[in-house]
């Protein structure tokens, strides 16, 4: 009898103690702007290096269904951290949605009209005569007309179909389109991949569109609430950064190790050397990421009420729609 | 011996049939606004009713002419749903043969979501009406031909076996006695097609098109434009409702001997 109690309460003490949490981590959750892909390498990679854990942070990258979507879902608080279009993020602030850009990571716009490369559609003038894919209000083709604007282009002098994601790529893979509005690390990529064919993209920022896009967004009073959380996420997301940039294969191998079906290794990698220019603009040379500079973010915002149909109170706070406070130095 | 009154002229105004779903309508409406002011629901989650009305006044013109394609490809996608449907239904009533092989495999394809593979339609059609037609067809079609085996299959075979004794050809009888038994169920099946055809157009629009009130659904869910968003899926609604009715009048007229027909009447003593 005794021995059994002995026994028994041994075994319930040995259970107690196994289950008795260590200290826990910070369940995070990352909701991506789109399905994954070479631009997203840097936090697979951070979090298989165990940046973010060494941060106290368990994280949870879910893919997204465009910006707009995630921006709603951390202004809902579903998702505690978005990786969005900033531009997109604002239009959103801007209507009373709660949220705030902790770090924008992409000082340099990486949209693109792209086709294939043997169209010989290098320059503005070759996309006369032609067919462009777009997808209706999504973060390119709000800013569509004023590239137009600025490489003295107009509407007429191409033609427009309209689809979601997915037609957009099978419309210029199968020859309906000549072109598509997109990232230029993203759909060229994924064209490649699908056709082994190379994609050439006119990138808006060599023609004078001069605004952020990607940043990390979080809903402002959750940052409130979890100011120390938000600077070690931050922190993470920095140095994971930074480690990606070091070794952009690995930092592609990554996105494969979570999701064996994101894509294939060279193009993740191609992808994601492509991002790397725009992290920074000739004034923040040299500088961490993340640290966008307020010229900059004015002038987007400037830009977008201009141009991209920004609400013109936009223009009086440029500094609400960011912030660097949580950055580390 | 005085009489109790009747019910009263603005009583039985509020009571008539068609008054009545407009009444919870604008009981909804009140509850919604209600809803919005008591939570402080922000503008960008849930629009005020208030805001989505007076989208529609203002827009009201280019809304209609946005519906003019989705309208189009709904009742193309329906009438084709009805036009295949309705003989496939006969060839699976009909036959057990057919039925063994066909109709596991149409259900099958039910299941198969439609929006997964509306995008093919669009590299297989290309950018035009063909693909949200086909969309909304196969969205319909599944109904029509469920309500209609079901129909045609409740025929009552002393009926019929009457009709062959007074020498009637197959085709007169199928004509005289099948078809009109099936009548009540190809109705209702219809009725449900038509709406799930709207449903299809949309999907079809989604994917890929640059016109129609799809379009306007993507382009307002993309700018955070919620009243006009609203004001689209009213739009859709109320083409849902306006084809119902439409199929319903045409049910009225092709069926009026059938009991779902019967009127109310009150007698007076």
């Amino acid at each position: 009898m005794i021995r059994f109690i002995a026994a028994l309460s041994s075994v319930l003490v040995w259970m107690a103690l196994a289950m008795a949490p260590a200290a826990a981590a910070d369940k995070v959750v990352l909701m991506l702007n789109w399905y994954v892909y070479g631009e997203h390498a840097p936090f697979y990679y951070g979090k298989a290096k165990g940046i973010y854990a060494a941060e106290n942070i368990d994280l949870e990258i879910q893919e997204g269904r465009g910006s707009a979507a995630t921006t709603q879902a951390v202004a809902a608080k579903t998702a505690d951290f978005g990786y969005v279009d900033v531009p997109t993020m604002m239009r959103a602030a801007v209507k009373g949605a709660p949220v705030v850009a902790t770090g924008v990571l992409l000082q340099t716009s990486p949209m693109s009209a792209m086709g294939f490369v043997e169209k010989n559609i290098k320059k503005p003038e070759d996309i006369k005569g032609k067919t462009v894919a777009i997808t209706p209000a999504d973060s390119m083709t709000q800013i569509w007309p004023l590239f137009l604007k600025k490489t003295g282009l107009k509407e007429g002098d191409f033609t427009t179909v309209a689809g979601d994601g997915q037609t957009k790529l099978n419309a210029v893979i199968n020859g309906q389109a000549d072109l598509l509005l997109g990232y230029v690390m993203d759909q060229s990529m994924k064209i490649k991949d699908a056709t082994g064919k190379d994609v050439y993209p006119i990138k808006f920022a060599d023609y004078g569109i001069n605004m952020v896009s990607s940043g990390m967004v979080a809903n402002t009073d959750y940052v409130k609430a979890n100011a120390d959380l938000v600077k070690r996420f931050m922190s993470a997301t920095t140095k994971a950064v930074e480690a990606a940039e070091k070794d952009p294969k690995a930092a592609a191998q990554s996105i494969l190790d979570a999701n064996p079906k994101g894509g294939k290794i060279d193009t993740l990698t191609q992808g994601f050397e492509l991002t790397v220019p725009l992290y920074r603009t000739p004034e923040t040379e040299g500088k961490r990421p993340f640290q966008v500079t307020d010229q900059n973010m004015t002038d987007t915002v400037n830009l977008l009420v201009e141009y991209g149909g920004l609400e013109g109170k936009a223009k009086d706070n440029p500094k609400a729609f960011y912030t660097n406070d949580y950055l580390p130095k | 011996m005085v009489e109790p009154k009747g019910p009263g002229g603005v009583s039985r105004a509020l009571n008539a049939a068609w008054i009545r779903p407009f009444l919870f309508l604008i009981f909804i409406v009140v509850a919604w606004d209600l809803t919005i002011r008591l939570f402080r629901i922000p503008p960008y989650q849930i629009p005020a009713p208030g805001d989505v009305v007076v989208v529609l006044w203002h827009d009201w013109p280019e809304l209609m002419r946005q519906a003019w394609p989705t309208t189009y490809a709904t009742i193309c996608g329906f009438l084709l749903s009805a036009l295949f449907g309705i003989p496939v239904a006969m060839l699976i009533a009909g036959s057990k043969t057919v039925e063994s092989y066909v109709y596991p495999l149409l259900v099958f394809s039910q299941s198969v979501p439609k929006i997964a593979i509306a995008p093919l339609f669009v590299v297989w059609f290309g950018f035009g009406i063909i693909p949200k037609v086909i969309s909304a067809f196969l969205l319909g079609f599944f109904p029509v031909v469920v309500s209609a085996v079901q129909g045609f299959k409740s025929v009552d075979p002393d009926m019929v076996d009457l009709a062959r004794a007074m020498q009637g050809s197959r085709f007169h009888v199928f004509c005289a006695v099948n078809l009109p038994h099936a009548m009540p169920a190809i109705f209702s099946g219809l009725k449900v097609s038509v709406t799930l055809a709207v449903v299809g157009a949309v999907v079809g629009e989604f994917v890929g098109s640059n016109s129609g009130i799809g379009y306007v659904l993507q382009r307002s869910i993309g700018t955070f434009d919620l009243p006009t968003m609203f004001a689209a899926l009213v739009i859709l609604a109320l083409l849902g409702v306006v084809l119902f009715w439409i199929v319903d009048q045409i049910e009225r007229f092709v069926i009026p001997w059938h009991v779902s027909q019967r009127e109310e009447f009150i007698f007076a003593a």
